[in-house]
């Protein structure tokens, strides 16, 4: 179970400049992840139900061709991202015989401290008993309150 | 339950207002703007406002009692909010076979052009 860091590292047989522009280009982006990101700022994409766009901020971070590229994202529209309120997804590209290794890390999962999803999973994990999740609940609220 | 992340989601629980939320709603069970507001420091249109969005990403469901309206968390949506969080790596595996992939393709292509 990760809620601090997601780490992983994929080694592709393209040249950085190929793997860079796979990452950071808006026709390569939709193929990937499905997002429409030709429009700064924002990341968007049609639900399925039909029922019109989802837009989710994106922030730019650093872009240092071939080497790497960092942004936040999923931070409330309108407001500044920051480590609080957003993730910070980071790619390394990493020159190798023939190839590159491409690393990930997508932060923030400790840090926006959802502690709700936190307990929850930790109950579900631990079979622990759906009242004893609320009772960890309320010793959490009780902080909150008394904070 | 689907293993992809609904991005709509991530962004209703990008605000740590709206988390805490949640979380009272969890506690209490239901809770009205007026409730929740006496509990954050922030007014009571700022959190009818941060319901609503919370009501859009389907997180809470809303109860008409006269003229106030009681929210009650979908535990079914919640449920899959969890499961979402546990399942980013998943979804970054995803996403990086599909990386490799499209640039081996273009490499290959221009290998070829070259050669």
């Amino acid at each position: 179970m990760e809620f601090g860091t997601v780490e992983r590292e994929i080694h592709i047989d393209a040249t950085p400049d190929v793997v860079y522009e796979v990452i950071t280009q808006p026709q390569h982006i939709a193929q990937w992840w499905g997002f429409d990101a030709s429009v700064p700022g924002q990341l968007t994409r049609q639900r399925r139900d039909g029922s019109g766009p989802v837009v989710v901020p994106v922030d730019v971070v650093e872009a240092d061709a071939p080497r790497r590229f960092v942004f936040r994202w999923a931070h409330p529209a309108g407001e500044r991202a920051t480590p609080e309120n957003s993730f910070l997804v980071t790619f390394d590209l990493v020159p190798t015989d023939g190839g590159t290794l491409l690393r990930l890390t997508e932060a923030g999962f400790r840090e926006i401290g959802w502690e709700a999803a936190r307990l929850a999973a930790y109950h579900r994990d631990h079979g622990a008993g759906w009242e004893e999740h609320l009772a960890s609940l309320a010793v959490y609220a009780a902080g909150l309150v008394r904070r | 339950m689907t293993a992809t992340i609904d991005d709509e989601l991530w962004a209703a629980l990008g605000d740590p207002t709206r988390r805490r939320l949640v979380d009272l709603l969890l506690v209490d069970g239901i809770g009205t703007a007026t409730s929740l507001s006496g509990r954050l420091p922030v007014t009571r249109q700022a959190v009818a406002r941060h319901l609503g969005v919370l009501e859009r990403a389907e997180l809470v469901v809303p109860h008409k009692d006269g003229r106030e309206v009681r929210y009650v968390v979908n535990e079914a949506q919640f449920a899959r909010a969890v499961e979402q969080l546990a399942s980013v790596g998943a979804a970054w595996d995803a996403r990086l076979r599909r990386i490799k992939a499209i640039a081996e393709a273009i490499q290959s292509e221009r290998n070829v052009r070259h050669d």
